[in-house]
């Protein structure tokens, strides 16, 4: 592999496309995970070529003061993942089931309350608006520093920090909520906490 | 108490990609950006076997479920005389197009069966399993052949007829059955 930077090897792929290969190699399996993690697979598959000829064809735009082209090639995913939130949303249900179980000594009760949170936060995840979601996931699965995900969605840090306080408050909200019905079915003889 | 930001990451879940698909990706991107055009296209070997089906989406669905297969979600074309796609297997390729295409039928609904297709996978045992669990036709079970694989056959939900292998290097002298 070769030790040029980032930015020389865009520049370098200016006269000569092939050098953009090298970015492809440096990049192309972080973002996949990316991708994977957001949209499932079989999604992923087709949008990972996308991200590269998107970035391929901006090459000329990158600001080659940035050390590393991850971040840009993070917001060109990022953009093309809004158009498949519909996938999105089915992906984060999904495994909210098929979440794995807690501790086996956790007690049936807790457990299912465990998932029906993991459901909540899922369906609070899918209807976040679009640059909310990205700045979440960003930080809590992709562990991108503030200013890295700042330069991938082009907007100030600032924003950044309020979009992900925002993002924050809705789940909170949402997963409180869930454990306000449980008390309150637990309280009620009729009702079965394990039923909803 | 979990922290909102917790339970966000209990929802990341990966998933692996089958082999070769980054270099595939590669290989693709190089003929974009270099303008070249390759044929056949990267990721699509030279010998494709086109399969008809009646009901082409049904036929996925099992095929994903009873053999593995994936389809290639941007190849499906879907026009007034049904719909044309393509599933994948490790490096290989099938099409999938409505009876009559090219002159040719599945079994189930009177076409000759002239096809017997060979695949290779990784645990024949497992897939086996899998193929019998999902509803697949099973001719005869796993055993060992002189060749040095070991096979079993089974028939798709519209007639085509299968056989998986895995090569496991035991070769015995052929009795001439």
């Amino acid at each position: 592999m070769t030790s040029a930077s980032d930015a020389e090897l865009i520049a370098q792929s200016l006269p000569d496309p092939e050098a953009f290969g090298g970015l492809f190699d440096r990049h192309a399996p972080a973002l996949l995970g990316y991708l994977v993690r957001r949209v499932g697979r079989a999604t992923a598959e087709g949008l990972l070529g996308e991200v590269f000829r998107i970035a391929f064809e901006a090459r000329d735009r990158f600001d080659p003061s940035r050390r590393s082209a991850l971040p840009w090639l993070y917001g060109i995913a990022s953009n093309l993942l809004l158009k498949h939130h519909r996938t999105e949303g089915r992906r984060l249900r999904a495994t909210a089931r098929l979440a794995h179980e807690p501790a086996p000594e956790t007690g049936l009760e807790e457990r299912a309350s465990a998932r029906s949170i993991l459901l909540q936060v899922a369906v609070a995840i899918e209807d976040l608006p679009g640059e909310e979601r990205s700045v979440l996931l960003l930080h809590a699965w992709e562990g991108l520093p503030y200013p890295a995900i700042a330069e991938a969605l082009e907007i100030p840090v600032g924003t950044v920090r309020s979009r992900l306080h925002r993002a924050r408050g809705r789940l909170r909200e949402r997963i409180e909520r869930v454990g306000k019905e449980e008390t309150e079915s637990a309280a009620c003889p009729t009702g079965d906490a394990h039923d909803r | 108490m979990t922290d909102e930001l917790e339970w966000v990451r209990r929802l990341r879940r990966d998933a692996g990609m089958p082999e070769g698909f980054l270099e595939r990706e590669r290989s693709k991107l190089m003929a974009h950006v270099t303008g070249t055009v390759q044929s056949p296209p990267p990721g699509t070997p030279q010998i494709v076997p086109q399969l008809p089906y009646e009901n082409v989406p049904a036929a996925v669905d099992f095929l994903e479920r009873a053999f593995g297969f994936r389809e290639r979600e941007e190849a499906r074309i879907e026009h007034a005389g049904g719909v044309h796609t393509e599933m994948v297997l490790g490096a290989g390729v099938i099409m999938l197009g409505g009876p009559g295409g090219h002159g040719t039928f599945p079994p189930k609904g009177g076409g000759n069966p002239s096809l017997h297709l060979t695949v290779y996978v990784d645990d024949v045992e497992a897939h086996f399993v899998r193929a019998r669990d999902a509803g697949a036709t099973i001719v005869s079970e796993p055993e060992d052949r002189f060749w040095g694989d070991r096979c079993y056959e089974a028939i798709d939900l519209e007639g085509h007829r299968w056989r998986f292998h895995q090569h496991t290097g035991r070769r015995f002298a052929f009795d001439g059955e």
